[in-house]
C-alpha cells in the first residue's frame, strides 16, 4: 500500500551518480584493506580470498546495487508552507517541515555535487531527532529559490 | 546598590575547592609513603606540605581572577589565569536564575548560581559559589524585578501561589515504591572498590560465607537472605528519594514555576512557562495502579533531572496532576476522546516482543536442552502485545496533540501543536507489509527514549493525521 500525504516530485538525476561516486569511494578504500587484509593472514585463512571476495560482494552492493534503489526513494514537494521530504528503501521516511519551524537555512555543495550539478539543500529546527532535515540532489537554483521562498515566510512572520 | 564593579565570588569557596580535591590527594599519599623509606619521613612531610601549599595558592590565584560583574544591560563573568576569557551575557537574553546548594557549601551558607539564557544546560553561565543573600539579589537583579530589599529578606518576598508539596510522608511513602536492587548492586560494586584499596580479603570473606552457607542451608536460612536483600533494596530507596526529594515544594508567580528540594543538596530551579514544550504523565507499574502519578514538563534546553525532563510533581493524585497542567496553560488530558491505533498494532507487537524471546531460546536450547523450558516464556511478550492496542491511543484535540501508551508503565503525552517541530511519517518493512505507519512527532529540548509517537496507525489515517498536525502548527 502506497502512501500519499503530497505527491513528491524525484529528486535530480546528477543525485544518482554522486551516490554511484561516494560508494565507489567507500568500496574502494573496503576493498584495497581487505587486499591488504589478505595478504597479511594469507597463511590463516580457511578458503584463499575469502576476506577480499565479502569484501568485493559488499563494495558491489555499496557502489552498483544500493544507490538507484535509495535514489528512487528520495522526493521532495515544497508548497509555500512546509517542505515535505521523503526518502529510505528498507524503512520509508516521509517528513514535513512547516516553514514557520525553521530557524536557519544552508545550501551546501561537496566536490561531487558540484561535479555532477546537484546541491543540498539543509533546514534547521529547534527539533531533537529531526533538528537538520536535509534534502540532497536538488539543483542549486532550486535549493536556492526554496530558501529565498523560505527566508521571506520567516523574516514576514518575525 | 552598588552594582558596576567586578565582585569575586565567595572566598569559602577556596577551602571547599580544596576539600573538594582531598580524596585525589589522599589516594597519592601511599606512593608518598613509600618514597618515605628511601628519603626519609621528614622530606616526605616538607613535600606534602608544599604540594598543599602550591595548591592551595593557585587556587586562590584562580580565585582572584575570577570577576563576576552586573551592569544596566549585561552580566559579564572573568576568569582564567594564563588562559584569560571573558562572558557577557545580555540582561535580555537572562531566561532565568537557579540557584543550587550542595551539601559543603550549605556548611558555609553559599549557594552556586546558574544563569540560564536557554543554551542548554550543559553551557549555562555559573557562578560557583556565592552567600545565599547574593544569589537571591543577584536573581532578583537579572530578572530586572524591582530590587528594593536587595540582601535583607530575600526569600519570603519572592513566594508565589504553592501549587504541590510533598510531606515527609508523601516522600516516604514514595520512597517505598522506589524499592531498588540496583542500589544494592551499587553498594557491592562500591564494596568491591574499596576492597582494592584496604585490601580487605573478600574473596576469602565470601568462601567462608559460601561454606557456611553450604553446611547450613536451609529454607530458612534462604528465604532470611532474601528478605535481608529485600529490605536493603527497600532502605536504599527510601533513602535515595528522601535525599532527592526531601521538602519538594513546587510554587507559581508571574510566568515562573520554581520548585525547590533536597535533603542535603537543597536544588531551586526556576522554570519559565514559556520555556515548556510538553507534558508528560507517566504512572509506573505498581504505584500508577493506587493512583499515583508523575508529571514532567520538557522545556527548551532540556533539564539535569535523570529523565531529561523537569520534574514538577514526581508523585501526586490526579487532581494534583491536573492543577499544575492548568497552571501551566496547558490543555488537561482527554482519555476518553483517545481512539486507539490499528488492530495490526498488536500483531506488530507480538512479532516485535515475541520473535527475539522465542529465537533466543529456540537457538539456546539447540544446545542445551533444558532451555527449550524458556519458550515457556514466549506467551508473556505476546499477552503484553495483545494488551497494547488498548493501552496506546491518540487523538488531536483542540490546541493539542495527545498520546498515551505502555500496558505495565504508562504514559500520557500532552504536545501544544505550537510545539511541534517536524512531523514524519514512517514505515519500516513489516509495516509496509501489514498497511501501517508510525507518526513521529519532533519537539524541542526532548532526552533519553520515549517520545508521543503513534504508532501503527493505517496509512491513509497516518497521512491523514500527518496533513491535520501541519494544518495546525
Amino acid at each position: 500500500m502506497s502512501l500519499t500525504i503530497v505527491p513528491l516530485q524525484p529528486i535530480e538525476r546528477g543525485q544518482l551518480y554522486v551516490m554511484h561516486a561516494r560508494g565507489a569511494v567507500t568500496a574502494f578504500v573496503l576493498i584495497v584493506s581487505a587486499i591488504i587484509a589478505e595478504v597479511v593472514f594469507a597463511d590463516e585463512l580457511p578458503v584463499r580470498g575469502a576476506i577480499a571476495g565479502a569484501a568485493l560482494l559488499v563494495g558491489i552492493w555499496l557502489a552498483v546495487i544500493a544507490p538507484p534503489r535509495r535514489w528512487r526513494h528520495w522526493g521532495y514537494a515544497f508548497t509555500g508552507s512546509e517542505l515535505h521530504v521523503g526518502y529510505g528503501w528498507w524503512t520509508r521516511v516521509h517528513t514535513i517541515v512547516p516553514v514557520v519551524r525553521v530557524q536557519h537555512i544552508d545550501v551546501a555543495q561537496g566536490p561531487f555535487e558540484r561535479g555532477f550539478g546537484v546541491a543540498r539543500l539543509m533546514l534547521h529546527t529547534a527539533g531533537t531527532d529531526e533538528t537538520v532535515v536535509i534534502l540532497p540532489g536538488v539543483t542549486r537554483a532550486t535549493a536556492e529559490e526554496i530558501r529565498d521562498a523560505i527566508r521571506e515566510r520567516i523574516g514576514s512572520a518575525a | 546598590m552598588s552594582d558596576g564593579e567586578a565582585r569575586r565570588v565567595h572566598p569559602a569557596t577556596i577551602a571547599i575547592g580544596l576539600v573538594k580535591s582531598a580524596p585525589s590527594t589522599l589516594l597519592a599519599l601511599p606512593a608518598m609513603l613509600a618514597f618515605g623509606g628511601e628519603f626519609g619521613i621528614v622530606k616526605v612531610v616538607l613535600l606534602t606540605l608544599v604540594g598543599l601549599a602550591a595548591m592551595a595558592f593557585f587556587t586562590w590565584l584562580g580565585w582572584w581572577h575570577a570577576t563576576y560583574r552586573l551592569t544596566d544591560d549585561e552580566f559579564v563573568i572573568e576568569g582564567g589565569v594564563l588562559h584569560r576569557s571573558r562572558r557577557s551575557i545580555p540582561l535580555e537574553r537572562v531566561q532565568d536564575v537557579s540557584i543550587e546548594q550542595k551539601p559543603l557549601a550549605r556548611l558555609f551558607g553559599l549557594a552556586l548560581v546558574r544563569i540560564e539564557t536557554g543554551g542548554g544546560d550543559k553551557d549555562e553561565a555559573t557562578l560557583d559559589s556565592v552567600t545565599l543573600a547574593e544569589a537571591h539579589r543577584l536573581r532578583l537583579a537579572l530578572r530586572r524585578a524591582p530590587v528594593a530589599a536587595s540582601a535583607e529578606a530575600p526569600v519570603e518576598a519572592e513566594v508565589g501561589q504553592r501549587l504541590f508539596a510533598m510531606s515527609l510522608g508523601r516522600v516516604l511513602l514514595y520512597g517505598l515504591f522506589n524499592f531498588s536492587l540496583v542500589w544494592l548492586a551499587a553498594i557491592f560494586a562500591g564494596l568491591q572498590a574499596i576492597d582494592g584499596v584496604v585490601e580487605f580479603d573478600w574473596q576469602e570473606l565470601v568462601g567462608i560465607a559460601g561454606r557456611e552457607v553450604r553446611s547450613h542451608l536451609t529454607l530458612a536460612t534462604g528465604v532470611t537472605v532474601l528478605g535481608l536483600a529485600l529490605v536493603l533494596g527497600v532502605v536504599a530507596g527510601l533513602v535515595r528519594t528522601l535525599a532527592r526529594e526531601y521538602g519538594f515544594r513546587l510554587d507559581a508567580r508571574d510566568g515562573r514555576f520554581r520548585r525547590i528540594r533536597g535533603l542535603l543538596t537543597r536544588s531551586e530551579v526556576v522554570i519559565v512557562k514559556a520555556r515548556i514544550q510538553l507534558a508528560l504523565v507517566h504512572r509506573r507499574t505498581v504505584s500508577g495502579r493506587l493512583g499515583w502519578r508523575s508529571l514532567e514538563f520538557q522545556t527548551l534546553g532540556g533539564s539535569d533531572d535523570s529523565s531529561g525532563r523537569q520534574e514538577m510533581a514526581p508523585f501526586a493524585r490526579d487532581d494534583e496532576v491536573e492543577r499544575v497542567i492548568a497552571a501551566a496553560g496547558l490543555p488537561q488530558f482527554e482519555a476518553d476522546a483517545l481512539t486507539p491505533v490499528s488492530r495490526g498494532h498488536v500483531l506488530r507487537a507480538a512479532l516485535r516482543h515475541g520473535l527475539p524471546v522465542l529465537a533466543v531460546f529456540a537457538v539456546a536450547g539447540a544446545f542445551l536442552p533444558l532451555l527449550w523450558l524458556g519458550l515457556l516464556l514466549v506467551p508473556v511478550p505476546v499477552g503484553l502485545a495483545l494488551l497494547q492496542r488498548r493501552r496506546h491511543r491518540y487523538g488531536l484535540r483542540e490546541t493539542s496533540a495527545q498520546v498515551t501508551r505502555g500496558v505495565l508503565s504508562q504514559r500520557d503525552w500532552i504536545v501544544p501543536y505550537s510545539a511541534i517541530q517536524t512531523i514524519s511519517v514512517r514505515r519500516s518493512w513489516l509495516q509496509r507489509r501489514l498497511g501501517l505507519a508510525t507518526v513521529a512527532i519532533d519537539s524541542a529540548g526532548a532526552k533519553g527514549w520515549h517520545r508521543p509517537d503513534i504508532a501503527d496507525v493505517a496509512a491513509p489515517i497516518a497521512a491523514e493525521l500527518a496533513r491535520e498536525l501541519v494544518a495546525r502548527v
